[in-house]
């Protein structure tokens, strides 16, 4: 799941203060399961900016609409009967669905309401924790299923540092070691021989260094 | 001056299980007040939303109260202390646009002392008015 969190206010108020007739389109998919951007946080920031505009005296129209997700373009394309209806988009998608809202309305000016910040799993109610920087080789096979590159703060392949104290990370005692995780997770399979493999230093770029990576598979083209 | 006196709009989301008559008892003062006074019964005050508090403030309420059972007495375990949170969270954004987290507040009733909701009502209302009327209240 991309995860994200609002951006302050302010920063969003200063994007749109040139606009009066405001949509704010939120994301049923990632930003819904993190709380940042699905019906209920689109509701709550639609809320805000009206109060917000009549306490100051300033006539703005904002309306809220929420896609199942905004990075596919057959949900996008719910937009396109109401979209000239308003002078911006407030979108609270990830990253990647603001610039494919944008890509389908390029004429139209679409600001983002989120920082997307990482790829990570919800841990419990509302606590997300990153656990992959999708760098595209990955290894999680021969570390019984724990990334080092993201949960490990050193991004060691071939650990553990030896700093860890009580099975947490010496940078971050409030995280635990990646490492021990590792080596305990693979004695419990009886699988520590993994261990014995020494890893050349991460393809990274396989991530970047050659712009958008791109996925192209034949047989699910049209 | 009190505020019933101010002439504040108050919106009272509560638990109904502290008052399994609430729906009897408030309907002397919604008939006195009329608009100036709304309630929401809740089956618990853990469902609350943030999107209810915006709302109420949104349509003209001055202030909100949100009324739970005593602590340590939640029907549901732990709905109280979750409505606490969410009042919380809410006060931050209602900051954020310039209104007072005052607007919001939350309220526990007192264990052992079982109180109608028409009569907390009515206590809130005696109570200084320390803020005044919302300017969402155009």
């Amino acid at each position: 799941m991309i995860t994200a969190e609002r951006k302050p206010l302010s920063e969003i108020k200063e994007m749109i203060a040139p606009y009066r007739k405001i949509l704010v389109v939120g994301c049923g998919s990632c930003v819904a399961e993190c709380a940042s951007g699905g019906e209920k946080e689109t509701g709550l920031l639609g809320s805000a900016l009206r109060m917000d505009a009549k306490s100051s005296k300033k006539e703005i129209e904002v309306k809220e609409m929420t896609l199942d997700r905004q990075c596919v373009y057959e949900f996008i394309n719910q937009l396109t009967d109401v979209i000239d209806q308003y002078d911006v988009v407030l979108s609270l998608g990830c990253g990647a669905g603001v610039q494919a809202v944008a890509g389908v309305f390029p004429k139209v000016h679409i600001v983002p309401a989120l920082n997307t910040t990482f790829i990570g799993e919800t841990k419990e109610a509302g606590l997300w924790v990153e656990s992959c920087r999708a760098c595209g080789d990955c290894k999680l096979g021969f570390f019984a299923a724990v990334c080092p590159v993201t949960r490990c703060a050193k991004g060691l392949f071939n650990g553990p540092c030896g700093g860890s104290r009580t099975d947490r990370c010496e940078v971050d005692p409030d995280v635990p070691c990646a490492w021990q995780l590792i080596v305990s997770r693979l004695e419990e399979m009886g699988r520590l021989d993994l261990l014995r493999k020494v890893h050349p230093p991460a393809d990274w770029s396989k991530q970047q260094g050659k712009g958008p990576r791109k996925i192209h598979r034949e047989d699910q083209s049209t | 001056m009190d505020q019933k006196s101010a002439g504040l709009n108050i919106t009272i989301f509560f638990c109904q299980q502290i008052d399994p008559d609430q729906d009897t008892n408030r309907r002397a003062l919604e008939k006195e007040l009329g608009k100036r006074i709304r309630f929401f019964p809740l089956p618990c005050s853990g469902r609350i939303d943030p999107l209810h508090l915006m709302g109420a403030l949104e349509s003209g309420a001055d202030k909100v109260y949100l009324v739970t059972c005593p602590e340590g007495a939640c029907r549901y375990q732990e709905g109280n202390l979750r409505a606490r949170k969410r009042i919380a969270y809410t006060q931050g954004l209602i900051e954020e646009i310039g209104l007072e987290r005052e607007r919001l507040e939350l309220i526990i009733t007192p264990a052992g002392n079982p109180v109608t909701v028409d009569e907390l009502a009515r206590g809130l209302l005696a109570r200084e008015a320390l803020i005044g009327p919302s300017p969402i209240r155009g």
